[in-house]
């Protein structure tokens, strides 16, 4: 090979500078020449503070210190998030980041409990899951490493600073070749023939080119939606919330080791607690409540002093048509936006990095099955993730006119029939790749009130009374182990104690 | 209305309905179903034999079929994998071992490194850093504990057809399941569904689900829900030759011009069969092309037609298709019993919660319809990716269409060695990477990521793998020891 391949990604918010994290850790020091173009005039959104556990997944892949990234970014940690009157005001439940149960037959332990549940012997679900009831204590600790041990059988994501996150992995990028080149893009080149990205000009006259170009300028998309011109796959009539407004508070005295989304009458609003903020917001739909009247419901519901105005958010539910187009992918906004909701933009723009990875072209030209790959798998990540949302929004009493409207309109086929199929026997499919899997599935359908009629017949092979027993000796174990753990303030205070800013 | 299946008839002869009626039976007959095995007689063909995957290993202990048993009345002996001899013209022959395509290495696949050190010159075949194939084309089989190469070896079986089926009746009589006989019986239905089976005698089996390994039940409540596919080939013939020895741990498909041509060792015999074009050869000629590929004086049956159905929505209303019924299957990498087994566990899963309404076929026919999709295509792979160059058979077996999702998996792979997964599938990456491999498919490119292991330490990296599959080779044992061993009860 002559000279390097040169990779330019386009924004330096979160999904900038978490892949050129990745470059730095895995296409610098294999010879390629990444560099990061960035304006600090244009602001980032910066929404994205609850993440999954794959985040801890992706921080081990660069290889950063646990300890020292929570404390750079303020974080906390997440065992789940509450659902606070979804379904039906006054109801709660957690989606924990874990299983139901444990073994307890030769069927699966949701089977025993939907057996249990209609024979008036089983507690809630929530009380067989280790993470759910250590959360709802404010309790947190590490999984203990033991197989057979419940307090094992979980894994646990962060609330973050994503602004900080950003902050965080340039410095750490910087030391490891990735350039960074400061100024505004006011003009895209592109290659006649092919119609490829061949340069970005900057507002100082500079132009940086580049074979391969990642697009993370955020919901303007600049590279492939304005310039390449793919468009984004409509989803509103879906997901009909448009707006957001953000706001911190300061912290209280109930640090939660997990998320909180509440139902509002006109969307939902989140709680993220940092440890020097409070994050709130509220997903609106704007034609369903005006801004003031959304600004005033969010203000009224923190639980802290608001440490500024809410900042007014604007977008589209959907994706575009290709992630990856010509020589160019877009990642983060760029590339789609889902709602918060299950706090997946983070994991999109971390299984974007880890494709683009793996697919990379290595040299002139682009062999077409890479970027037919690329696109085939982010649609799947999108469609499982989307049809998820769609759940939490159709699986809910019409008690007001945007609820009226999302459980009025037709599902996608890929969600169709689901919900009947787990009325009938609890049955969730389980997928090959791409989120959710079945626990999720069952959280959100039971803690929104849809449970199944019928399990699994196997489940009735074990006599009645051994089953009773052996749910109850779960619970009284998953009950101890929370007992056992810290709480999430004093764990955090002493494993990665963050500086006050 | 609403209540419990309660009774169950399955329907059909062969593998596929004692199989079915014992699974159902050692599941269900615990709640009081009662199963009723209406047996039409049909017997596997003279001379078949089977060939099972790993898969079928651990399914074997839900049936309560003991590994010992097999070997001593099912002539079973071990399998390791199945070779593929002259796809690419010629002698040249890989092994799909159900093993791993070499020992992952820095974070990647280990058929990363190798593409990047194949265009550099490497000229180690992807086999060669396979334990199971190593071991496998050495004769020697064995888990070890703590192997440095990591590498799992698995087996399946080599089966006889006829006393494997003699082994299932006997397991489903221990079961409870009530055997009746069901020569000339006739199925009724009404309003959609079926009603009874009238045996010859007279007598009616009534049940809340019917199990069709047959195909007469569905045939009679869906009579155009079957559809023909492309089977490249629509005759077999199937014989037996004098044992080898020592027993390979594989079977091996031979191509010749106008088909192929399987040889599956059993304990007592070699089992042959000739799978062909009769529009491009003659049964003489099949006959001759067998003998000659087995090397060895045999004897066959007639020459039977093959078809090639597929169904798109095997169960329907209170009839549940397994096996043929459902579906023909492809004629290598053990895929009759695969999807067989494939099916028999679903209906074990699926079933369902009320005899009166069964939602239930909606999720069994997407698993099934995705299974036959998926097994089907790495079947086609063989065929789109022969390179018998000028040979008509061949040449139109490369050009005839694949699915979308085959396409993928080969565009993908000879794009990058990477692997375009969808739901159902039902092989693992690395036997697709020995096939693609074998077949002579080379990627164009590596993971950019490949390039973080400098040349010296790849080289180095290679020879340890090797030198650690010849090591672990050399402490198995012989497939014969591992069949005393086995026979004699210890593990």
């Amino acid at each position: 090979m002559g000279r390097p391949f040169e990779l330019v990604i386009v924004g330096g918010g979160t999904a900038g500078w978490m892949c050129a994290a990745a470059c730095a850790a895995k296409l610098v020091p294999a010879g390629v020449r990444v560099r990061l173009v960035e304006s600090e005039e244009i602001g980032t959104v910066g929404v994205g503070e609850a993440t999954l556990p794959q985040m801890k997944d992706f921080n081990d892949f660069l290889g950063l210190d646990e300890v020292e990234f929570m404390k750079a970014t303020q974080a906390s940690f997440k065992l789940g998030i509450e659902f606070v009157n979804w379904g039906r005001d006054g109801q709660r439940y957690i989606h924990p980041f874990g299983t139901y149960g444990r073994p307890v037959g030769e069927a699966d332990f949701f089977s025993y409990w939907i057996r249990a549940r209609r024979a008036g012997v089983a507690a809630r679900l929530d009380d067989y899951c280790f993470p759910i009831v250590t959360a709802w204590q404010n309790r947190f600790m590490l999984p203990n490493g033991d197989p057979n041990d419940v307090r094992n059988a979980f894994a646990y994501a962060y609330h973050l600073d994503a602004f900080l996150y950003a902050r965080y992995l340039r410095g750490w990028s910087e030391t490891r070749g990735i350039e960074r080149v400061e100024g505004r893009i006011v003009e895209v080149e592109r290659d006649g023939e092919s119609g490829a990205i061949a340069a970005v000009k900057l507002a100082s006259g500079e132009r940086v080119a580049g074979d391969f170009f990642i697009d993370c300028s955020g919901f303007r998309s600049l590279l492939l939606g304005s310039m390449l011109g793919v468009e984004l796959e409509d989803w509103s009539h879906w997901l009909p919330c448009d707006s957001a407004q953000a706001v911190p508070c300061a912290r209280s005295q109930d640090f939660t080791p997990y998320t909180r989304s509440t139902r509002r009458k006109a969307g939902w609003q989140w709680r993220i607690p940092l440890q020097h903020r409070t994050g709130n917001g509220y997903v609106y739909s704007s034609a369903h409540v005006s801004d003031d009247e959304a600004a005033a419901t969010l203000l009224a519901n923190l639980d802290g002093e608001a440490l500024a105005e809410p900042r007014v958010l604007r977008f589209k539910a959907g994706k575009r048509r290709l992630a990856w187009s010509h020589n160019c992918i877009g990642m983060g906004l760029a590339g789609g936006f889902l709602e918060p909701l299950e706090s997946t933009s983070i994991y999109l723009v971390q299984m974007a990095i880890m494709h683009m990875l793996t697919l990379l072209p290595s040299g002139e030209g682009i062999d077409p099955a890479l970027p037919a790959e690329f696109n085939r798998v982010m649609d799947v990540e999108y469609d499982r993730i989307r049809d998820f949302l769609i759940l939490h929004y159709i699986a809910n009493e019409a008690d007001a006119p945007l609820w009226e409207h999302v459980t009025a309109v037709d599902l996608p086929d890929t969600l169709k029939g689901k919900i009947e199929r787990f009325r009938h026997r609890g049955h969730v499919q389980a997928y090959r790749d791409g989120l959710f899997g079945p626990p999720s599935w069952q959280a959100v359908f039971v803690g929104q009130g849809i449970e199944p009629l019928a399990a699994d017949r196997l489940a009735d092979v074990l006599p009645g009374d051994l089953l009773a027993q052996r749910l109850e000796a779960l619970a009284a174990t998953i009950t101890r182990g929370a007992g056992s753990a810290p709480s999430h303030a004093d764990f955090v205070a002493r494993y990665c104690p963050a500086p006050a800013l | 209305m609403s209540g419990p299946i309660e009774r169950v008839a399955v329907y059909g002869g062969g593998i596929a309905a004692p199989m079915a009626a014992l699974a159902v039976a050692r599941a269900y007959g615990r709640l009081g179903t009662q199963v009723t095995w209406v047996d039409t007689g049909e017997a596997p063909p003279p001379y078949a034999a089977l060939v099972a995957l790993p898969d079928l290993a651990a399914f074997h202990r839900l049936l309560g079929i003991g590994d010992a048993a097999l070997i001593e009345a099912a002539s079973a002996t071990l399998n390791m994998g199945q070779q593929f001899v002259g796809w690419s013209g010629g002698d040249a022959a890989f092994l799909h071992a159900y093993g791993d395509a070499g020992t992952p290495f820095a974070s990647l696949p280990l058929v990363q490194h190798w593409t990047r050190a194949r265009q550099a010159g490497l000229r180690v075949a992807l086999e060669d850093f396979c334990l199971a194939a190593a071991a496998a084309k050495q004769g020697r089989i064995g888990e070890l504990r703590d192997p440095a190469t990591r590498q799992a070896v698995k087996h399946g079986w080599h089966l006889d057809a006829t006393s494997y089926a003699a082994l299932l009746r006997a397991a489903c009589e221990r079961a409870g399941v009530t055997i009746v006989q069901g020569n000339g019986a006739q199925p009724h239905a009404a309003s959609g569904k079926l009603d009874r089976i009238v045996l010859a005698d007279g007598a009616a089996v009534t049940a809340d689900l019917f199990v069709d390994a047959d195909g007469a039940l569905t045939g009679l409540l869906d009579p155009g829900g079957a559809a023909e596919g492309d089977g490249f080939c629509d005759r077999i013939i199937r014989g037996s030759a004098a044992g080898l020895d020592p027993l390979p741990l594989y079977s091996r498909v031979t191509a010749h011009e106008a088909g192929w041509v399987t040889l599956i060792p059993l304990g007592d015999r070699l089992a042959v069969e000739i799978v062909y074009d009769s529009r491009r050869m003659p049964d003489d000629a099949a006959r001759a092309v067998m003998e000659q590929v087995a090397g060895r004086r045999m004897e066959a049956g007639a020459a039977e037609a093959l078809s090639a159905t597929v169904r798109s929505r095997p169960w329907v209303a209170n009839c549940i298709p397994i096996g043929r019924a459902a579906g023909d299957a492809p004629l290598l990498d053990g895929a009759e019993l695969l999807l067989l087994q494939l099916a028999v566990a679903q209906l074990v899963l699926l079933w369902p919660i009320d005899r009166y309404t069964m939602p239930e076929s909606d999720i069994y026919n997407e698993e099934l319809s995705g299974s036959h999709a998926r097994v089907r295509d790495f079947a086609a792979q063989h065929f789109r990716l022969n390179g018998r160059d000028g040979e008509p058979f061949w040449d139109a077996a490369r050009a005839a269409p694949i699915s979308a999702e085959l396409a993928s998996k080969i565009d993908l792979f000879a794009a990058r060695g990477m692997f375009a997964h969808f739901n159902y599938e039902a092989h693992v990456e690395d036997g697709w990477a020995l096939c693609m491999t074998g077949h002579g498919v080379l990627p164009r490119s590596f993971d950019p990521q490949a390039l973080l292991v400098d040349d010296q330490a790849l080289m180095a990296e290679f020879q340890r793998q090797l030198r650690a599959i010849a090591a672990e080779v050399r402490g198995m044992e012989t497939h014969a020891e591992a069949l005393t061993r086995i026979r004699s009860g210890a593990t």
